[in-house]
């Protein structure tokens, strides 16, 4: 062949795979999406994987404090389905759960609702609600704890005051009901301390829902409720079937998320009754850690903790296909 | 030609990038040091040596002062730094157990009761310091406490109880006096309680009062938990008696917001004068002395002391030790054990226990012919505990199961809900069954 | 003030005005508890006959002995840097993470995402045993009793949330601008940090507020890996220092909790609005 020639050469001497542009390792996919999810995978494989592997061997062991314990199969689990303590645990973990969950919902959806329109001070206002979501856990329960006191609580004390106060409209005197001293035991009732902890919960929760709602709220477009209006729609008619379908997806992960969280919740119910009056408030991590920290039993605690798991596993993945169910709709 | 250029362009990118990379991880990585440095703690062979206290957080306040200063003189004289932490008596466990399953953290932990049973894989031989303490006289419920199958792993400091105090102005005002038995104490109550000034008795989930009062209850009346071989024995006719007992007790002469008490709430009630009588150590005495020596409050003068109250089995009273514990891990041990021996010579003892005014006691007999006791009558009572002193396990071993037993609250809950309205058959069936749990 | 269509305002009232006023009552009556309990005096505290809402005789001296009598300041100090640090990595890793799981596609994606998505589910009471091994053996340098113990375990409690945050923002921005960058000569690399992070900075301030917050909040990993009084963080310090014993120092116990809230609420503030917009960013994807 002549190299002077300009005819286009023959492709099949051509040397096709040295002229392929060479990707960059650094812009492949493959090499880059590991190298991005990196940073995360290590830190959750050392400080979250390999841990949560020891509790799982630990919960199967008869672990005691600084003895490796050996294994022992199912015993820790045999031992807490024969404990009584340990369903009354389980019954408060959801029933907490679900209630909590229902109110905050309820009361942040409103919230949000009610928050959705321009106003003066609107900012000082979402500051101000955020705040018991800000103040640091422990010691926004340890004020509810002063709160609630047996003899010093404020609660007791606007009660009394207001039940004990004849009340005269128009010359007809209404006696007060109660003449002795009210005292709601609100920490040492099993009934009075488990709406206590509840009430607690919610009053953290519903500014993290609240805010999230109203995030999703200002997704609608105002026209759809202008149009819903012009229709004859009323106010409440709007919300359901207007607002509520737009914000699903947002409100889903919202509380389910919060499921998860409210479930695992330690901090709430170790500062206000470390699960009394005789575990009426206990919950699976309180009752873990009581079995790890004060009989020393780490084997028969991981197992309590552990048994958490099913029931999150089956709520994650319910959300996992429905999230999935509407992408693909 | 123009795509080859680009692709040539292209090419070059990534070599930038990845200098870009390296730039920012470097920065991050000096950022890093730089921070660690700053905050984060030296590596261990720049360290001076430490000998690491960890202790709870006194009822009494100038005894921890009294703790911090003494291991300071101790310090001085060793050669050592020390540096004592005070914390909530709650935590102790949760900090203990990950110093010994992370073989990190104190050098002594000052752990309660039998608490050594449970932690005693991470703990040294402290047998030789024991002889020097005291040996064979340190009272036997305390030394059970240590004593885990042959060898002691800590070293019985002091140990506490409870008796009742109670204002005599409204006793005398209700015309009676101080209770010897069970029964003179429910006369006593009912009068108390009709004049407004109730019986204040904490049945909720705290380690300190609630736990005292119901051993002693359960073993004045003849009643056990577990009989001497650790067979559960709760089951019995004096359980129902001591049940019986108490449901009328809580309703005709207690506070019956008592339920929800933690150890602080009948200390407030008292001095808040809701209450007249409460089974306490001797904190609440300790601050109305205070209050005189600060403020000539003379509520102090009307305050007395009685022990628990004689049952059909006798009287009892529920102790507990404050046990110095030196860890396997610590690198310090020789400095750990003067240490012990520095708080135990007769002298530095003799400072703390006054300073406690009665709250605490030592662990050796000895300590009840301290004149401390007759320079306060009003505190005299509590020399007796040690008498009548048992610890939670009796009659059965002191191990870690009772820990486990007291750690879930049983007899606390046994007598709450009965006192609640549930019947004894059905309160004692469910204690049963929590017990062969444990003791299986 | 906005008004809706045909509304009037006795219904402005019913509809807004008075649950609002309920709700901000509700809200915010613990933090005027709080402020109340921090400048009473003890006798008034601990008097059973004293009105609780009001105070006779206000005083620092609570203020004064938080500030001045423990190591509070220090606390402050220390829970700063440790959220501050915490935030820093968790978005680090959720950033990129989220890149990569939202833009790329490789093999594992799927799964890995949501493995990451489920280790939110596993407790800490289960993890902090274990994890307290593994913090006191860590090879090189001991990370117990550092602020680091804290700054590394945090993010895998933050990462998950934040990585899906992320995710929803990043599928709202628009391949294509990417597409063009690259054209234009950019690598992914440069691409993401040039085009895609800068359109995601509301999610990712709202990551990193979310980020901020459970660092600043959280007590039981802190509570196990701290123990020196110079390294804690307020909720440790607070509830280990101001309970002795039986002796709950109320006072400064409640200037400490404000003290701990209200200054970063006030700085929230100014970003909640970026935060409700990163939200909805989120979900629009």
């Amino acid at each position: 062949m002549n190299p002077t020639s300009t005819t286009t050469p023959n492709v099949s001497e051509l040397d096709l795979d040295a002229m392929k542009p060479r990707v960059p390792w650094l812009e492949r996919e493959g090499v880059l999406g590991y190298l991005l999810l990196a940073p995360a995978l290590i830190l959750i494989v050392i400080f979250m994987a390999y841990p949560f592997g020891l509790g799982i061997w630990f919960s199967f062991t008869d672990k005691l404090v600084g003895d490796p314990g050996k294994f022992v199969g199912l015993d820790n689990f045999l031992k807490n389905f024969r404990s009584q303590i340990f369903w009354q645990s389980a019954w408060n973990t959801l029933f907490f759960t679900a209630m909590a969950t229902i109110f905050k919902t309820i009361l942040g959806m409103w919230l949000a609702v009610i928050l959705n329109r321009k106003f003066k001070f609107s900012r000082f206002t979402r500051a101000a609600i955020l705040l018991p979501f800000i103040v640091p856990t422990v010691l926004s329960t340890l004020a509810w704890l002063w709160m609630f006191d047996a003899t010093f609580s404020v609660f007791n004390w606007i009660l009394n005051w207001f039940w004990k106060l004849d009340i005269s409209i128009f010359d007809l005197v209404i006696k007060a009901p109660y003449r002795g001293r009210l005292r709601i035991n609100w920490l040492g009732d099993p009934g009075w301390a488990m709406f206590s902890i509840i009430l607690v919960n919610v009053w953290r929760g519903v500014p993290f829902f609240a805010i999230t709602f109203l995030a999703g709220l200002q997704t609608v477009p105002q026209d759809m409720y202008d149009a819903g209006a012009i229709d004859g729609a009323n106010g409440w008619q709007r919300f359901w079937n207007i607002t509520l379908p737009m914000i699903k997806p947002i409100a889903v992960v919202v509380v389910v998320f919060s499921i998860v969280v409210t479930f695992a919740d330690f901090q709430l119910v170790y500062v206000l009754t470390r699960g009394g009056p005789h575990n009426s408030t206990h919950l699976f991590a309180t009752l873990a850690f009581q079995v790890s920290m004060q009989s020393g039993n780490l084997g028969e605690g991981a197992s309590i903790a552990l048994f958490m798991l099913p029931f999150l596993a089956v709520l994650i993945l319910w959300q996992l296909l429905y999230l999935r169910k509407e992408e693909s709709a | 030609m123009d795509k080859q250029t680009e692709t040539t362009k292209v090419a070059w990118q990534p070599g930038m990038s990845r200098r870009e990379f390296i730039k920012t991880t470097s920065g991050l990585a000096v950022a890093a040091g730089a921070g660690w440095g700053m905050f984060g703690q030296a590596p261990a062979f720049a360290q001076e040596r430490e000998l690491h206290i960890l202790e709870w957080s006194s009822f009494v306040k100038p005894a921890d002062v009294e703790t911090d200063r003494q291991a300071a003189e101790f310090g001085k004289q060793e050669g050592i730094k020390v540096r004592v932490e005070h914390i909530n008596a709650n935590d102790l466990n949760a900090r203990a157990t990950a110093a010994v399953e992370s073989g990190a953290g104190p050098d002594l932990i000052r752990l309660l009761g039998n608490q050594p049973h449970v932690y005693a894989k991470g703990l040294i031989d402290h047998g030789d310091l024991i002889q020097e303490v005291g040996g064979e006289t340190i009272w036997p419920s305390l030394r059970d406490g240590v004593n885990v199958n042959g060898v002691y792993r800590g070293v019985p400091y002091f140990f506490g109880g409870g008796a009742y105090v109670y204002r005599r102005d409204l006793f005398d005002e209700a015309k009676v006096g101080p209770p010897q038995t069970w029964d003179q104490f429910m006369d006593v109550g009912k009068k108390v309680k009709d004049l407004g000034y109730p019986i204040g008795q904490s049945l909720g989930h705290s380690f300190g009062d609630p736990p005292g009062f119901c051993y002693t209850l359960l073993w004045s009346f003849g009643g056990s938990l577990i009989d001497k071989n650790a067979k559960v024995s709760i089951d019995s006719q004096a359980t129902r008696d001591s049940i019986k007992y108490l449901a009328e007790f809580w309703k005709s002469a207690c506070d019956e917001s008592g339920l929800a008490w933690d150890d602080t709430s009948n200390n407030r009630a008292f001095l808040g004068e809701t209450i007249s009588c409460t089974l306490n150590g001797a904190s609440i005495y300790f601050v109305a002395k205070q209050n005189w020596e600060k403020k000539q409050d003379p509520f102090v003068k009307q305050l007395d002391h009685f022990l628990s109250p004689e049952g059909p089995a006798g009287r009892f009273h529920t102790i507990s030790g404050q046990n110095s514990c030196i860890m396997t891990h610590s690198k310090v041990q020789s400095a750990a054990k003067n240490y012990i021996r520095f708080i135990h010579k007769e002298e530095n003892f003799e400072k703390f226990f006054v300073i406690n005014n009665g709250y605490i006691i030592g662990v050796v007999p000895k300590w009840r012919e301290h004149d401390l006791w007759s320079r306060d009558p009003a505190l005299t009572p509590y020399r007796d505990l040690g008498t009548y002193g048992q610890h939670i396990g009796y009659p059965g071993p002191y191990d870690r199961r009772s820990q486990e037993v007291f750690a879930k609250y049983i007899i606390v809950d046994l007598y709450a809900r009965a006192v609640k309205g549930e019947s004894p058959d059905s309160v004692i069936k469910w204690a049963e069954s929590e017990l062969k749990n444990i003791y299986s | 003030m906005e008004i809706r269509v045909g509304e009037t305002y006795f219904q402005r009232l019913i509809i807004f005005y008075i649950p609002l006023f309920m709700f901000l009552v509700a809200m915010l009556f613990p933090f005027y508890w709080m402020l109340i309990t921090s400048i009473k005096p003890d006798a008034e505290l601990y008097n059973v006959r004293s009105i609780p809402f009001l105070v006779k005789e206000p005083t620092l001296e609570h203020w004064k002995f938080l500030f001045q009598e423990t190591l509070f300041g220090r606390w402050a100090l220390n829970t700063l840097w440790i959220a501050t640090a915490t935030t820093v990595v968790s978005l680090i890793c959720g950033v990129c993470a989220a890149y990569a799981l939202s833009r790329l596609r490789f093999f594992g994606s799927t799964t890995i995402g949501v493995s990451i998505f489920v280790t939110y589910l596993v407790p800490p009471t289960l993890l902090f045993i274990p994890l307290s091994q593994v913090i006191a053996n860590f090879p090189l340098f001991n990370l117990y009793d550092t602020p680091w113990s804290l700054i590394l375990t945090y993010p895998t409690l933050l990462v998950p949330f934040s990585t899906w945050l992320l995710m929803g923002y990043f599928k709202t921005i628009p391949k294509e601008l990417e597409e063009c960058a690259r054209i234009d000569g950019a690598s992914r690399i440069q691409a993401m940090i040039r085009i895609v992070l800068p359109l995601a900075a509301p999610g990712i301030l709202s990551a990193a507020i979310f980020s901020f917050t459970l660092a600043w909040n959280e007590f039981l990993y802190a509570l196990v890996f701290l123990s020196s009084p110079l390294q804690k963080t307020i909720p440790v310090g607070v509830v280990s220092e101001l309970i002795k014993g039986d002796v709950f120092f109320w006072g400064a116990l409640m200037a400490g909790a404000l003290f701990g809230s209200v200054p970063v609420a006030i700085v929230y503030s100014f970003f909640v609005e970026h935060y409700v917009s990163g939200i909805a960013g989120a979900v629009k994807g």
